[in-house]
């Protein structure tokens, strides 16, 4: 009995620090999600246990990425105007993000917008990518010695 | 779903054209907006000094080619992609090419390196090259094709025998089509009249 309440005892520990240190670096992403919602009359979708997959992702990429935000839109049916989205991000994101990619059609079906954020040694990096009816929203962190890294043992892995 | 935003995110981080910091790049040409607004697809790259020192973190310079890429990237003062794809033909015209031809050429002592010009598609494409006290400093490629018009302006030290180094990166395609051989052609423009072969656009943008 004392284990089984130890399990979520110990689990929340760790998410709970996990989740408050993310919530630190996420910038105006809630802003930007918040906006899109209002804009656009549509829901965003957070990943369930989202704390948890940062812990892991920072975990296993050795602090290459971290800070990680997933908003997810479905059934995103409104009509929109590319010049228009990609103001109202650059507003939410604000000051230091700088916008590296941006993919329109003017039918408005398919947008993509890749903002960076230099960070000291790390970069920070917001995707937003409409794909028909779809709008998938993230952020992280990236470090890329750490990251470049890992990816390296992995390339080194797959000659062996 | 979900997956996709897995494969976004971990594609990203792994290939992460990433760069910027805008300085001495130019802002963007009011004949630019015309044509966006004209464009039925629009791709802009803009990677500053800062984010392509943050895209060459990723190569390790392991083998030969690689490092020099590397080298390349960090030196580089930056790279401005435009894209404009057209549903038809004749949504832009030769003026619109000329205005743009003009615009990144002001400032800078530009030296054409190649013009080519084909009459019956009415294709052009020009690429131009910087020199900084007679050394190469930037590169211009504007290619214009009935349905498609491409903006390639790079700065920093390079040359021509570079740029097939660089056309992995994100809206850069267009120089794998460009022949580094055609450098030692300098000043020697042609007009040619006869159909080009079709171009093999593409350069993964993101």
């Amino acid at each position: 009995m004392r284990r089984l309440v130890l399990i979520p005892v110990c689990f929340f520990a760790l998410a709970v620090p996990v989740v408050v240190l993310a919530n630190g670096v996420q910038g105006g992403f809630d802003q930007v999600v918040s906006s899109i919602e209002a804009r656009y009359h549509v829901h965003a979708d957070r990943i369930p246990l989202l704390g948890l997959v940062n812990f892991v992702a920072r975990t296993s990429t050795g602090d290459g990425v971290r800070g990680m935000h997933v908003a997810e839109i479905e059934d995103f049916d409104a009509d929109v105007d590319g010049e228009e989205l990609n103001k109202l991000v650059a507003e939410k994101l604000g000051a230091g993000w700088e916008r590296v990619i941006r993919e329109t059609s003017r039918k408005g079906g398919s947008q993509t917008l890749i903002f960076m954020k230099p960070e000291g040694s790390r970069m920070g990096m917001f995707v937003l990518d409409l794909d028909g009816h779809e709008m998938d929203v993230v952020q992280m962190s990236v470090d890329p010695d750490h990251l470049s890294e890992k990816i390296g043992k992995y390339e080194h892995h797959e000659r062996d | 779903m979900k997956n996709r935003v897995i494969v976004w995110v971990l594609g990203l981080a792994a290939v992460a054209v990433p760069a910027m910091a805008q300085s001495g790049l130019p802002l963007p040409s009011p004949v630019e907006k015309e044509l966006a607004a004209r464009a039925s697809n629009v791709t802009e790259v803009t990677l500053g000094k800062n984010m392509l020192g943050f895209a060459a973190k990723f190569m390790d310079g392991k083998d030969k080619d690689e490092e020099a890429t590397k080298h390349l990237i960090e030196g580089l003062d930056g790279i401005y992609v435009r894209e404009y794809e057209f549903d038809k033909e004749g949504q832009y015209t030769a003026v619109d090419v000329e205005k743009l031809r003009s615009y990144f050429q002001a400032g800078g002592e530009w030296s054409s390196i190649v013009r080519e010009r084909d009459k019956k598609s009415g294709e052009s494409t020009d690429v131009m090259m910087k020199m900084v006290n007679g050394q190469p400093h930037g590169i211009f490629v504007l290619d214009a094709e009935p349905r498609e018009l491409s903006i390639v302006l790079i700065l920093g030290p390079v040359k021509m025998e570079d740029l097939s180094k660089l056309s992995g990166i994100g809206g850069l395609g267009v120089l794998g089509d460009l022949d580094p051989d055609s450098h030692s052609n300098a000043n020697k423009n042609k007009d040619k009249d006869k159909a080009k072969a079709p171009k093999a656009k593409g350069g993964g943008d993101e």
